[in-house]
């Protein structure tokens, strides 16, 4: 008999798509289909979002904002 | 220099180095577009919105506050900027029967807004590629607020106390926009799969 109020709340289903969940947390979610079946749909959310691609903006981006930037006289204590 | 943390590469553009500036754009260009990209979901005005950012940023970074992570402070400034454009584009009230004065027929047809009758460029198609996923067209139709929140979080991998500082909300409200956030895209990655 699953416990109910062992059920994972939103926050421990994120930990648990990461794979970050305690033991504790973990134990319940072996033994209750409910909280897996709500954690598989969070993770596949989860999974859609974090393979999003990153976008570039065009070529020369930099150059076009570096063009409208006022850099300061610099400092004599340059290390870089 | 790619090594050195944001704090120092902004301490070398305080002191005037043009090459520091440039790594933060380096640093940045990519997820500050991609974030202003996915909530205006048009590619020139997004990189226009991103030149504005940055050219607050770099132009302001003499009063940047250490105390406060960089990236926090970009982003609250593009989310800003995503913020207010689409805000004033939800104040423009575009007529379908043209404009207001319009009274003969040639002045409602000169004034009217058409639709259907602009072929595709090749921006449209690419922009139609790359936001045209289902998880894309998803996340356009949530509220802009929970959308810059769902994103920074699942897409950028920022923490909820770091999306907090950035967007300047309180720490519960940034967990539920999450939450009603993915709430949402689930309802919407469901109806597509049923």
């Amino acid at each position: 008999m699953t416990d109910i109020s062992l059920h994972l709340n939103t926050d421990e289903i994120e930990l648990w798509a990461q794979g970050l969940l305690p033991a504790a947390q973990a134990i319940h979610l072996a033994d209750c289909s409910l909280c897996r079946a709500e954690a598989d749909r969070e993770r596949k959310v989860i999974l859609e979002l974090v393979q999003l691609p990153k976008f570039e903006p065009r070529a020369g981006f930099a150059d076009r904002v570096m063009a409208q930037v006022k850099i300061p006289t610099p400092s004599e204590n340059w290390k870089a | 220099m790619s090594a050195a943390s944001d704090q120092q590469v902004v301490a070398w553009a305080k002191q005037g180095h043009e090459a520091a500036f440039r790594e933060l754009v380096r640093r940045y260009e990519r997820p500050v577009f991609s974030l202003l990209y996915r909530m205006v979901r048009d590619r020139a005005l997004a990189e226009d919105l991103a030149q504005e950012t940055f050219i607050k940023v770099l132009n302001g970074i003499a009063s940047y506050r250490p105390e406060f992570k960089f990236s926090s402070w970009i982003f609250k400034i593009a989310n800003n900027a995503a913020i207010d454009h689409l805000r004033r584009k939800s104040l423009d009230t575009l007529s379908l029967d043209g404009a207001p004065g319009a009274e003969t027929p040639d002045q409602i047809r000169a004034t009217s807004l058409q639709l259907g009758d602009r072929a595709e460029s090749p921006l449209d198609e690419v922009q139609n590629r790359e936001l045209g996923t289902a998880i894309e067209r998803a996340i356009a139709r949530l509220r802009p607020e929970y959308r810059s929140c769902i994103l920074l979080r699942h897409v950028e991998g920022y923490s909820y106390e770091e999306i907090a500082e950035s967007l300047e909300l309180p720490l519960g409200t940034v967990k539920t926009y999450i939450h009603r956030a993915r709430n949402e895209l689930r309802g919407y990655l469901d109806d597509r799969r049923d």
